[in-house]
């Protein structure tokens, strides 16, 4: 199963996404939740706290950054970026803009 | 007063944005509100007809000059004369400068875009107090889309996500010739709230605009705040920001 959860900000998108992959992880599947978002709060919702949610690299910006010629398969990638979140729920950020533009345009 | 609000989608940025233009255009200033959100949300706050007007193709010229934007705007135009002929006109006398509406015609914005970014940079001082308001998150406001702002206000809830928005955001502090970055307490419920946000985040908290049924009401009815309640908490909060914001531009 694949879900994309969208919709306006602040009309509930994370904490949907956050209750549906940790209901299906309950259920005995193994999920992962990627956060989508440029601005990353899943792992807030997903219950990993702040720490851990600003610590996740982004796997976009990583492999633009890294020397690889070809990007990783699926589950090295989940290993490599992702992070474990509670109810077999595996956690990944896939961009993140982490600083503004230092100067004029 | 050139401001921007900010913040993570949701936080209220769009209903204190739209309502504080049009409290400062209530005192006799005149306020250029500026849009840079490509769907539709302050225009309800605002009470000016959606609209999906940008700025037309034939203001711009294509610019081949290596290193220099794609698109310019006309050399006969000035920023000023671009805003006077393609703001919309709002209640209370508010202008509104936008690049457009996504609709699902799906017509490019990207001209429209480049001359929106232009006017806002290159607008003088002297005539429009400048009320910005970003989209949700981290992205326009870390490309530089509120570089016009010598304050930005961020707009932040007391919760979780909400905070560690506004703590990404507070970054701004750290580009080139900085803005002043401050935060608004938005849907103040208990006390502690605003202690909650300025401890987290570290920002000095200018407004507190209280959780209010009003607010509610406007926005189901995609009705300006202003209009429906306008003797309610939340508009008293925001004339009081107003008063603050304007107090300390000046001084700046």
């Amino acid at each position: 199963m694949k879900v994309a959860v969208v919709g306006k900000g602040g009309s509930g998108k994370t904490t949907t996404s956050a209750i549906l992959a940790r209901t299906m992880g309950r259920q005995g599947r193994a999920v992962v939740a990627l956060d989508c978002d440029s601005n990353p709060n899943l792992g807030i919702s997903l219950g990993v706290g702040d720490t851990e949610t600003e610590r996740l690299d982004a796997m976009r910006q990583a492999l633009a950054e890294g020397e690889e010629e070809h990007a990783p398969g699926w589950a090295e990638l989940m290993d490599r970026f992702g992070s474990d979140a509670p109810d077999n729920v595996r956690l990944a950020v896939v961009s993140r803009i982490e600083n503004p533009e230092p100067g004029c345009p | 007063m050139r401001i921007a609000f900010v913040g993570k989608g949701g936080a209220g940025k769009s209903v204190i944005a739209g309502t504080f233009a049009r409290l400062l255009a209530r005192r006799g200033e005149p306020v250029l509100v500026v849009d840079s959100d490509p769907l539709p949300g302050l225009t309800y706050s605002l009470g000016v007809e959606s609209t999906d007007a940008g700025i037309p193709d034939e203001a711009v010229v294509e610019n081949t000059e290596k290193g220099a934007p794609r698109y310019v705007l006309r050399p006969d135009l000035t920023a000023a004369d671009a805003v006077e002929q393609y703001a919309v006109h709002g209640p209370d006398g508010v202008r509104v400068l936008q690049f457009g509406k996504i609709r699902d015609s799906g017509r490019g914005l990207m001209r429209s875009q480049f001359a929106f970014r232009q006017i806002t940079a290159e607008l003088p001082d002297d005539k429009w107090n400048i009320v910005g308001d970003l989209p949700g998150g981290t992205r326009q406001p870390f490309m530089g889309w509120g570089r016009y702002a010598r304050t930005v206000l961020i707009v932040v809830e007391p919760m979780a996500k909400s905070v560690l928005s506004a703590k990404r955001l507070s970054r701004l502090q750290l580009i080139d010739d900085p803005p002043r970055v401050v935060a608004v307490v938005s849907k103040v419920r208990e006390d502690g709230d605003v202690e909650l946000v300025q401890e987290r985040t570290g920002l000095e908290v200018v407004g507190a605009v209280p959780y209010d049924e009003a607010l509610l009401e406007a926005d189901r009815r995609g009705r300006p705040l202003i209009e429906e309640g306008p003797d309610s908490p939340a508009v008293k909060a925001i004339e009081l920001l107003v008063d603050r914001v304007r107090a300390e531009e000046a001084r700046a």
